[in-house]
Order: C-alpha cells, then sequence, then structure tokens
C-alpha cells in the first residue's frame, strides 16, 4: 500500500517539474516537496504507524524518492538557469517604457537667458546680476534720464513705499530696466570692463499679450580706452547671429536713448517670413531686437569715468521678446501661467 | 507724425521714389513705420523719437530729406509786419509768469469771411489725419503741421475786453472745451484768460464760447511758446489729449514762432480775405546760442572710421549748423536754436554718422583685456537650478509683485513685506516675502488644467522690510503635489509624494554644494520640519493644511512645499573639490534588523551608532523600512546597514564582531529596540 503512495508521489512530482519553466516556480515547487513541511518529509510522520519489518523497505524507498527528487531538481535549475542565460535578452519586451527617472526642465526664459550669457561669456564678458529693488539716483540721474523725463513718471516705474536712505526725499523704486547695473559696475570697478547683467525688471503696464508688468532684460556693456562704435556692430553681429542664426540679415538704425550717444537699434531680417512681411514684423520685414550706443559722456562723468580718456558701448535687450521669437510664441503671459503643458515644451 | 510727399516737395526737391524715400529716411533715425499711397501723393508715418521735437513738422522732416539727399532747403520769405505795444487800447497782453510764457504773441485780424478751406488744404490735413472745421481752424492746424507750432485763433467779438491774460486758474473754475467736455481747473493749469473768464487751456485747447465759427469776423490769432512741463501736467490732471499739447510738451523752437504765425497770417489773408491790423507781443524770442568744438580725431575715435572734413561739413551745412574750421582739423560749430538737443562733440558726431549711414561704418571686434569677475551667487544658482532638472523638476517664473491676499494667504499677519506706492493694480500691491504662495498658485492652475503630478520649482528674490531699509535675496522654492506613476518590471508603483521626497530633492542639493553639517527638525506644529544648516534655520518643509490648500481651490489633494534661502544656503556653500586617496583594504558590510517603538527618532539612533562605531564604522544607512502585519502595533521594522573599513589593513570577521555587538547593545539599552 505504502508502495504505490510513493511511486505515485514521484509520477506527480516528476510531471510537474517537467512543466516548470521559471526558477521561481522550481523553488516553489521544491518547498512543495522538499521543504520542512513538505510532501516528502511529511512521508517521514507515517513510519510509526507501520509493522517493523516494513519499516527498512520503506526506508529505502524512503530514501531512493528524495534522492531521486533531489537530482531532478538539480538537473531542472541548470537547465532553467542555461536557458536564462542564452535567452535573457529576448525575454524583455522592449516595447515596454524604459524604466529612467524623469528630467525636468529649465524655464524657456532661463533657457534664453542662459544661452545669451553662455555667448558674451565666450566673448569675454562676466556675467554678474544686480538688485531688483533701486534708487532713483542709478535707474534714471546716473544714466542721464533728466529728472522730468516722462519715464520717471508714476505711469512708467514702480515706486515703492519706502525711501532711499541716500536721498530722504526720494522714494526707492523696482529698476524699470537693467542699465542701472552700468552706474553700479562702473561706480565700482575701473575699467577695462565687459559686463552682462541679466535679471528682473518692472513697469506698470497692463497685462495683454504683448506686455507684463515684470520681465526680463540682459544688459551689456565694455569700456576701456579704446572700444568704437565699430566694435559695436562687431560684437552685436555675433550675438545677433549666434542666437537666431547665420543666415539673418542685420541693420543698425539711429534712434534715441539718453544713456548713449550715438544711439542705434538693431533690426534682424524677420525670422518667420524672411524679410518679405508679415503680421509679426508688421509688414516690415524687419525685427526690432535691441537697443544699443556708445555710452554717454554725461554717464562716465557721473559715474567718475574722464569721458575723454574712455569710451564704451552698452545694449540691452528683452528676453521674452527674443524668446517668444526664437519659439514662436505669441503671448507673453504664458511664461508667466507655468502651464507643465507649455514648459514641457522646451 | 504723419507727412505727404508733396507736402515735403514744398520744401524740398525730391528726385527719388517714396519707397527709396522711406527706406533713407528710416536708416537716418527716422523711422517710417509705414508709407500708404493717397491719390497723387504719399503718406509717410514717422516714428518721432522724443529728443526732436523738430521732427513734428513738415519743414524739420524736409530739412532731414535735405541733408539725406544732398538738396538745399528752401527758405520762405514773409512781408515784415511791425509789432505795435498798446495801440489805441485795442490789445493788451498781460503775461503773468514769464516762467510759464517766455512768449506770447497775438495778431488782430479783421474782416474775414469764414467758409470751408480750399480743397488743397483740407486734402493735406485729411492726409495726416487731421479733420476739417472750417477756413480759419484748418489754417491754423495746416501751419501747425507744417512748422510745429502750434496756433490758435479766438474769435475776437466774443472776447470780453480787449485783452489777454496767461495767469493759472483759480481753484474751481470751469471751461467747456472745443471737443464740448466741461473741465474744471485748478492752480497748477495755466490758462488763457479774457477779462471775465477762462478762454483756453494754454498749449492745449481753446474754449468753446470763443470757437472761431461760420459767423466769425475778427479773430486773435495766437502764437506762444508754453512751459513743456506745465502742459504736460495739466493734459495728464485733464487726460486730455491733442495736436498742440504734443508738441508743447516736447518743446517748441521759438524762432519759428514767428514764421509760423506770419504764414497763418497770409493764408487767411490769402483764402479768408480779412487784414492784419495789429501785432503784438510779449516775451523774449532770443535763445542760446551754442559753439562747440569737433575734433576729427574725435570723429574716428568714436565711430572707428575716418571721415573727411568735406563730407563732415556738408552733413551740418545741410542739418542747420553753422560749421567754421577753428584750427587744424578742428571745426567750430554753431548749434542752431532748433537741435536743442545737441550740446557736445558726441551729439555731433552722431548726426555725422546717422546721415553717414551706420552701414557705412566697418564691423570691429574690441582689443579688450577684460577682468573676469565670477558672480559666486550667479554660479551656484546655476548649479542647484540644474540638479533640481536633473532630479525631474521644472522651473517655473511667477511673479514677484503680488496681491496682499495673495501674500497672506500662508502667512496671514505677516509684517516687513514692502508695498509698492502706485500699483496698476491689486495684483501688485506688495513684494513677495516669500515664494510658496506663488508654487501654490502655479500647482492650482495645473490641477485646473487635469494634470495629476505637479513637480516645480523656482528661485527667486524675495524683499522684506528692516528698520525702512530694503532687503532683497534669493529663495529656493519647491513644491510637490500628487502620485508618480513609475512603472518597473515588477508592475506600476503608485509612489505619492510626501516630506521625504522633499527631504530627499534638498539634501541632494545641500550635499552637491558642499554643505556638510545640515539637519531636518520636526516642528512642533507636526506639519512642517526646519532645516537647519549648522544650527542655523535656513527653511523649512511643509505638508500644507487642507484649510491653507483651500485658500487655493485645491481639494482632496496631497501638496508638499520647501521654501529655503538660497542667500543662507550659498554662504555656507563649499565648492572646492578635494580628492580623498581611494581605500587600499576592502570593507565589511552587517546588516542589523530591528524592531523598534514608533516615537524613536531614527537621526538620533544612527547618531548614537556612528559615535559608538568609531573609528571602524564608515557609513550608517537605512536599508529597509516596514510597516505591517509582522510587526507588532505601535512599532516599525527597520534594517539598518553599518560599513566597516580600515585604513591600515584588511578587517577581520572576528576584529568586526566585538565593535558591532557593541552597536547592537547600544540601540538595545538606549533605544529599546529589538533585534530581529
Amino acid at each position: 500500500m505504502s508502495g504505490v503512495n510513493i511511486k505515485a508521489i514521484q509520477e506527480q512530482a516528476e510531471q510537474e517539474i517537467n512543466s516548470v519553466n521559471s526558477l521561481q516556480a522550481l523553488e516553489a515547487l521544491r518547498v512543495k516537496y522538499l521543504g520542512r513541511k513538505g510532501i516528502v518529509v511529511e512521508l517521514t510522520g507515517l513510519i510509526p504507524s507501520l509493522p517493523i519489518e516494513e519499516r527498512k523497505i520503506f526506508g529505502q524507498q524512503f530514501n531512493a524518492l528524495k534522492n531521486k527528487l533531489t537530482d531532478l531538481f538539480a538537473g531542472k535549475e541548470k537547465g532553467l538557469a542555461e536557458i536564462k542565460i542564452s535567452e535573457g535578452n529576448a525575454r524583455v519586451d522592449i516595447g515596454l517604457p524604459g524604466i529612467v527617472q524623469d528630467l525636468g526642465r529649465l524655464h524657456p526664459l532661463t533657457q534664453v537667458i542662459e544661452e545669451i550669457c553662455d555667448i558674451l561669456t565666450r566673448l569675454g564678458f562676466s556675467v554678474v546680476e544686480g538688485p531688483e529693488i533701486e534708487t532713483e539716483y542709478n535707474n534714471f540721474t546716473g544714466l542721464n534720464i533728466p529728472l522730468e523725463h516722462p519715464s520717471r513718471d508714476v505711469f512708467d516705474t514702480f515706486y515703492l513705499k519706502l525711501s532711499d536712505p541716500d536721498c530722504r526725499t526720494r522714494n526707492l523704486l523696482l529698476r524699470s530696466q537693467t542699465s542701472p547695473m552700468q552706474v553700479r559696475m562702473m561706480k565700482a570697478h575701473k575699467p577695462p570692463l565687459a559686463v552682462a547683467a541679466p535679471g528682473k525688471v518692472y513697469r506698470p503696464d497692463a497685462v495683454d499679450a504683448s506686455h507684463s508688468f515684470m520681465f526680463h532684460q540682459i544688459e551689456g556693456f565694455m569700456v576701456d580706452r579704446d572700444i568704437k562704435f565699430s566694435d559695436l556692430k562687431g560684437v552685436l553681429e555675433l550675438l545677433a547671429k549666434a542666437i537666431f542664426g547665420q543666415g539673418i540679415k542685420m541693420r543698425f538704425r539711429p534712434h534715441f536713448f539718453p544713456f548713449t550717444e550715438p544711439s542705434a537699434e538693431i533690426d534682424i531680417s524677420c525670422i518667420i517670413c524672411q524679410g518679405k512681411g508679415c503680421s509679426v514684423c508688421s509688414r516690415k520685414g524687419w525685427l526690432e531686437i535691441l537697443g544699443s550706443g556708445m555710452i554717454h559722456p554725461n554717464v562716465f562723468r557721473n559715474v567718475g569715468y574722464d569721458p575723454k580718456k574712455y569710451t564704451g558701448f552698452a545694449f540691452g535687450l528683452g528676453i521674452e521678446r527674443i524668446a517668444m521669437l526664437k519659439f514662436g510664441i505669441d503671448d507673453i503671459r504664458l511664461f508667466f501661467e507655468n502651464d507643465l503643458r507649455f514648459l514641457s515644451q522646451f | 507724425m504723419q507727412v505727404t510727399y508733396n507736402w515735403l516737395k514744398d520744401f524740398v526737391e525730391i528726385n527719388i521714389a517714396p519707397e527709396e524715400l522711406a527706406e533713407k529716411l528710416t536708416m537716418a533715425g527716422l523711422e517710417v513705420t509705414s508709407l500708404k499711397p493717397a491719390g497723387e501723393d504719399w503718406v509717410f508715418e514717422i516714428e518721432v523719437t522724443s529728443n526732436r521735437p523738430d521732427w513734428l513738422s513738415v519743414v524739420g522732416i524736409a530739412r532731414e530729406v535735405s541733408a539725406i539727399t544732398g538738396k538745399k532747403l528752401a527758405q520762405r520769405k514773409f512781408k515784415p509786419v511791425v509789432y505795435t505795444r498798446k495801440q489805441s487800447g485795442e490789445l493788451s497782453i498781460d503775461v503773468q509768469d514769464k516762467k510759464d510764457c517766455p512768449l506770447y504773441t497775438a495778431k488782430i485780424i479783421r474782416g474775414i469771411r469764414v467758409s470751408f478751406a480750399p480743397d488743397w488744404l483740407r486734402q493735406r490735413l485729411e492726409l495726416v489725419g487731421c479733420r476739417s472745421i472750417n477756413s480759419i481752424v484748418d489754417i491754423t492746424n495746416y501751419v501747425l503741421f507744417e512748422y510745429g507750432e502750434p496756433l490758435h485763433a479766438f474769435d475776437l467779438g466774443r472776447l470780453e475786453g480787449k485783452n489777454i491774460i496767461v495767469r493759472r486758474a483759480k481753484d474751481g473754475e470751469k471751461i467747456i472745451t472745443i471737443d464740448g467736455q466741461s473741465q474744471v481747473l485748478g492752480p497748477n493749469i495755466l490758462v488763457i484768460a479774457d477779462k471775465n473768464r477762462v478762454v483756453a487751456v494754454a498749449g492745449i485747447m481753446g474754449g468753446q464760447d470763443t470757437e472761431v465759427s461760420y459767423s466769425t469776423k475778427d479773430i486773435l490769432l495766437e502764437a506762444a511758446v508754453f512751459d513743456p512741463l506745465i502742459i504736460r501736467r495739466a493734459r495728464q490732471k485733464l487726460g486730455m489729449q491733442s495736436e498742440s499739447a504734443y508738441r508743447f510738451e516736447r518743446g517748441i523752437n521759438p524762432q519759428i514762432v514767428e514764421e509760423a504765425s506770419q504764414r497763418a497770417r497770409e493764408l487767411i489773408e490769402e483764402i479768408g480775405g480779412g487784414k492784419c491790423v495789429i501785432a503784438q507781443g510779449q516775451g523774449i524770442l532770443k535763445a542760446k546760442k551754442l559753439n562747440i568744438s569737433l575734433e576729427l580725431k574725435r570723429v574716428e575715435k568714436i565711430l572707428g572710421k575716418s571721415i573727411s572734413l568735406g563730407r563732415i561739413k556738408g552733413i551740418l551745412g545741410y542739418l542747420g549748423f553753422k560749421v567754421a574750421p577753428k584750427r587744424k582739423n578742428i571745426l567750430g560749430v554753431s548749434i542752431p536754436v532748433h537741435r536743442q538737443d545737441v550740446a557736445r562733440e558726441e551729439d555731433l558726431i552722431e548726426e555725422i554718422a546717422r546721415i553717414l549711414g551706420y552701414d557705412e561704418i566697418p564691423t570691429t571686434l574690441p582689443a579688450i583685456k577684460p577682468q573676469i569677475t565670477i558672480d559666486k551667487t550667479r554660479s551656484l544658482i546655476t548649479l542647484v537650478k540644474n540638479i533640481l532638472v536633473g532630479l525631474g523638476l521644472n522651473e517655473v517664473v511667477t511673479y514677484s509683485l503680488i496681491s496682499r491676499e495673495l501674500s497672506a494667504k500662508l502667512n496671514p499677519g505677516k509684517e516687513g513685506e514692502i508695498e509698492i506706492l502706485n500699483p496698476l493694480s491689486k495684483e501688485q500691491e506688495v513684494l513677495r516675502t516669500a515664494l510658496a504662495s506663488g508654487l501654490l498658485d502655479c500647482v492650482s492652475r495645473n490641477l485646473n488644467h487635469k494634470q495629476d503630478y505637479i513637480n516645480i520649482f523656482e528661485v527667486a528674490k524675495v524683499f522684506a522690510k528692516n528698520n525702512n531699509h530694503s532687503k532683497e535675496g534669493f529663495n529656493l522654492a519647491i513644491a510637490l503635489c500628487g502620485i508618480k506613476p513609475r512603472l518597473f518590471k515588477q508592475g506600476l508603483v503608485k509612489d505619492e509624494v510626501g516630506i521625504l521626497h522633499l527631504k530627499g530633492l534638498v539634501e541632494t542639493v545641500l550635499s552637491r554644494v558642499g554643505i556638510k553639517h545640515y539637519c531636518f527638525k520636526q516642528e512642533d506644529n507636526a506639519e512642517s520640519v526646519g532645516v537647519y544648516i549648522n544650527k542655523e534655520r535656513i527653511g523649512l518643509l511643509l505638508e500644507v493644511g487642507r484649510g491653507n490648500l483651500e485658500k487655493f481651490e485645491i481639494k482632496n489633494r496631497k501638496v508638499v512645499v520647501a521654501e529655503l534661502s538660497l542667500e543662507r544656503l550659498l554662504a555656507e556653500a563649499g565648492t572646492q573639490k578635494k580628492f580623498v586617496p581611494l581605500p587600499l583594504y576592502p570593507g565589511i558590510t552587517r546588516d542589523i534588523s530591528l524592531l523598534i517603538n514608533e516615537k524613536t527618532v531614527i537621526e538620533e539612533m544612527i547618531l548614537a551608532v556612528q559615535e559608538k562605531g568609531k573609528p571602524w564604522l564608515r557609513e550608517v544607512r537605512v536599508t529597509d523600512y516596514y510597516r505591517g502585519k509582522q510587526i507588532p502595533l505601535g512599532f516599525k521594522g527597520l534594517t539598518i546597514s553599518c560599513f566597516y573599513r580600515s585604513d591600515e589593513r584588511t578587517l577581520t570577521e572576528t576584529e568586526i564582531h566585538p565593535l558591532h555587538a557593541a552597536l547592537v547593545a547600544v540601540l538595545e539599552e538606549r533605544f529599546g529596540v529589538k533585534i530581529r
């Protein structure tokens, strides 16, 4: 009776071992038969109930079963391991998503600022940042902007309910341009100077598709004994082509800024219509991208430089405008809404 | 400013097509923003920069055309009119303050017939966007566009008393202007008055009462110069706009006043058929004469191109400057009255470059030995941003100016906010003292767009008032919300954000910028964790409470926020990296699996182990953490991995055993853990 039992167990086990095809399943099966509470071990529990003469035979059969199964498991395990090594790669379905840490993104404005600062750094400029709260002197007076200039109006500059420690009668303000960095840097350092100053600026403009009360600029300037208008043209041509591509055409147009003389506005051929005329360039074929000029002698006097000894150029550009042109964005508000569907495109 | 091709031709010969002229004007600094054909004529729309009020006239633009094309500007000649003083009491002019009105002239023209202006005149006015009224008003407007001098004609019969008073308005004085608007005036507003009442807001608009109509027989023609500032302030205060104010605000060439007035008189006599009987004026006609020396070497030094003496003389001559040689290669340049903007050598150099064309100036690269200054803050901020992007976060940029309401959402009753004196709207009342509110706003908006996992950060300035001084510094804020689904080989893992995610991000940032001594401490309110560097609190990690989330209209979501002062973090940052020789001998790892009381602070336990394990214990890490069926209530399961290594030899089991046993003993005795 017991012999039949053992044989049946062996046949059952052999069949199950054969049909297994993973190491995990094989291990589970091993536990089922040979584990501490496995089927084989349980058989030993039968021994006390057997007549003495049968016990010996049962013991032999039991040992044979145990050895047989141990061999079968070992053989199967070896077989499975070999399959795994030879066919391992084929077993991954490469159609499944890759396993990776997601990469985030820098804001498109940061990307443009960094790109421009990188170009300027390679041209020898040092990149520095200044405060956003400024004095009226640095934002206007030092830059040769007269006391009654309209840009000083409360319509064009945010003033703070806080007075300037150096001039109690004047309120501090939020810088309306990055140009005050010219005054700060020149007051603190002697030429030669080549500085790029990116940062936030503020103006009380009603928000719409092309206006924002907070935006970003980069101010760049270079001062030494022998800096010429032709150098300004050379540097800005390199910069514009590095940003917008070697294929663009450029023009330098006379303009007026209180802190430069001569002054120039720089246009590039419209990158949307290649100069044919479209809605982005108001049918002009040209896009204004930055304002520039030779630093005004009065600015040099204000910072304590001798205008007969030093010359220099300065330029300022609006980051949002450059980013909008580069990426084809038509609404400035998108930059500050921070919709992840927007941010994830850059 | 609008001007027509044919009108310019009245003053200068033009042999180039309108399109070419537009291009040349643009490249000389008079940007033509549109050019439109209009019958036989062409209309140029020109953007006039604020330094060139002389361009607000046909004559002024014609002078530029003359310089660009090298053709002479035509001069008009008028029959002289003799000015009289208080003639038989018929007219007296009383200017109360010469500062407000440096020059006032009036002509009385009698016996006119007011009708329609002739077609040629009306057409030109309409082309430049000015509506035709009647012959007299049209003539004054025509001359305004032609010479840039605003004129005004009063109906003499409706002026009370034959005197004109230029004075400040009295408080509450009223006028109905010709646009039909009723205006209440005050002492900051300059007016023209007759004996009894205000008849015009000086330099801005005339009154309806004394307006020239078809029944007008005699007129008083005003040509004056008013203080630009008082005109600007009055216009802003009254909310008015006019071509006249536009020009007065930018400054009038006093020398053109008489010419413009004569031109108008001539046209009125010709078209309206009257006769000028009295001309009277008060004030100074003379403007300061300025002479500037121009050195040829300086021109080259600034522009980077040498320009011949003849070329310079030609350009400046056409623009109306008088040029005489002073010494060798130095010119004496006398500045005409219409060019108040030119005050120094550089201004003349710009004129030369502008007319020559910036295209003529070569392109060079500067030879400069710049000092390399490294903005340490900026470099570290770039590093921090890149680390966070690498960890999967998205950078946002939000407004620094926020509403008081938004500012108070997370920090009610907070003091030290800097207020804006002149906010445009409620959204710009204060400068933010923290970034977290702006980020929660972003989270809320993105949730509305059905984003279910949001991970953002911002690096920006925060502002505060301290003893009436302003302070600004960079903060870093991180906000996480939602469940990140991660698909691994064994299947989907739903990873809900929590404080530990923030801890991981902040720790990575801190260690990568070289800060060693930092720690996190649970704060009393249980919602927040303080972040400390060298015992100084530099920020916090926070699970935003439900009440606060509701203020941002975030419901049923878990949001965690971190905010740190970058200024304080960067002050501690050590960017200097130093090589430590690689270990010569291998180390051994021993794990301890244990059960500890829920309330035990893991950090304290680790510190105690580290202390005890000296000098061979190099690293202690929590490598597993579990709660669940096998763990009794009130306990948590941990695995701590200890790494032992000596710099002198390979450690053996027997050496490590007593030390490891001592660690286990510390855990059991001091922290009551049960070893599993």
